[in-house]
Formats: C-alpha cells, sequence, structure tokens
C-alpha cells in the first residue's frame, strides 16, 4: 500500500502524459490518476474529476496532489473543503518533476508527508 | 568504536565503483531510487565530481551520467555492503539498454 497521487492539469493530455511517465520512471506500483481538463474535454480544471482522482488514488496510505498552474489549486482547495477527514497533501512544485520525484517516493515506501516534501524539493533539483 | 543501529547491526561504510554501459536515464534512476530507498543505509551516487542522493532519483538524473564513465556507489550503515550491491547490479543491468 503506497501513497497515491493525483495530478491536476488544465489539460488533459498533460496530466496523462505526465501520468504515464511517473509510473514509467517508478516502476508502475503506485497509482498515479490524471485529473486534467474540464468536464466537457475543454482547457481548464474540474473538481468532478480532481474529486474522482483523490477517491481513486487513496488505497489508504494518503494522497499527494500536484496542481499544474496557480488556479488548479482553487479547485483542488475548493474540493478538498468537501473532502475533510482525508489524508491529503497539495504539494507545491514544479508539475513534471515533481510528480516524478513524488511517485518514485511513493513506491520508496515513503509516507505523505516525505511523499510531498520530494515533490517540493524537485524545485531545487538542477537539470543541467 | 562503531555506531550501532536500531538493528543492533554495525553501522559500516561500503563503496564499488561501475563503468557505465550505457548513459543513465530516467527508468534506471527511478528503479535505482526505489531500490535505494528500501535500505537502512544512506546511499549516495557520485559521478564526475558530482554526488546525488540516491533515493532522489532527480538528483540521481541531474548527474548526467553517460556511457563510458565511472559512477562511484557509496553507502554508510547497517545494510551498506548490501546495498551497494544491489544499486550496481541496477546500474549494471539498466545501463545495457538506457530508456
Amino acid at each position: 500500500m503506497s501513497v497515491g497521487i493525483v495530478l491536476v492539469s488544465h489539460s488533459a493530455e498533460l496530466a496523462a502524459g505526465t501520468a504515464h511517465l511517473a509510473g514509467q520512471v517508478s516502476g508502475g506500483t503506485v497509482t498515479v490518476v490524471a485529473a486534467g481538463g474540464t468536464d466537457d474535454g475543454g482547457l481548464g480544471t474540474s473538481a468532478a474529476k480532481v474529486e474522482r482522482g483523490l477517491r481513486e488514488a487513496d488505497t489508504g496510505a494518503g494522497v499527494v496532489v500536484l496542481p499544474d498552474l496557480g488556479s488548479a489549486v482553487l479547485t483542488v482547495r475548493a474540493v478538498l473543503e468537501d473532502m475533510p477527514g482525508r489524508r491529503v497533501i497539495m504539494a507545491d512544485a514544479p508539475f513534471v518533476e515533481g510528480a516524478v520525484a513524488a511517485t518514485v517516493t511513493a513506491a520508496g515506501g515513503g509516507d505523505v508527508a516525505a511523499v510531498a516534501a520530494a515533490a517540493e524539493e524537485a524545485r531545487h533539483a538542477r537539470k543541467l | 568504536m562503531p555506531v550501532n543501529s536500531d538493528s543492533g547491526q554495525p553501522s559500516v561504510e561500503s563503496q564499488r565503483g561501475i563503468t557505465l554501459a550505457g548513459d543513465l536515464h530516467a527508468r534506471p534512476a527511478g528503479a535505482l531510487a526505489v531500490a535505494a530507498s528500501r535500505f537502512a543505509s544512506a546511499v549516495s551516487v557520485s559521478a564526475g565530481g558530482r554526488t546525488a542522493d540516491a533515493r532522489s532519483v532527480l538528483g540521481v538524473m541531474g548527474l548526467g551520467a553517460t556511457s563510458g564513465q565511472h559512477v562511484t556507489v557509496t553507502a554508510v550503515g547497517p545494510d551498506a555492503a548490501d546495498a551497494v550491491a544491489a544499486i550496481i547490479a541496477i546500474l549494471a543491468d539498466a545501463t545495457k539498454t538506457g530508456g
């Protein structure tokens, strides 16, 4: 049982592609749910998709949520207010790097705090 | 005097090197980080004068380790030798195929 990950993006394709990448890099043992786009498939975020994603990703060890841009944060916050009592942390992290770092840390058995910290530390990781 | 862990095993340092058969890409870096987190020992990976915590997939990828480069794996802790052996095995295997 590992921490689940929810990726909230304005783009369904961006969320799905990032979830695929994070799953591949981490070995596929972690539940990574893409919650991207609006309910009618446009660019934006959907409270219904975020809520479904949180339920699907929570296998008992809690969930770390990564928003792609600031306004996704508003959607996640609104959903979390209606879902009290769940172990959910929203991480302030670069989307792709944070998703990969969080998922690998979850695959290694990290708890919600460790997984969220790994995502947030991604901001300091140099690529070059 | 050696430091003792909770398991009662003395903390030791273990180190081995390997010359990469291929570039260290994302998937082997991920496998390496997941494997490193299964050990109690602190594990680091060094290449080209840079060192990364083996549990940090982004840190390991950030080393930019390429085919033919020498990589050193160091572990400190109660299971250091096993940790180094596991990480070296991943580096030996995964960098053959890339990805």
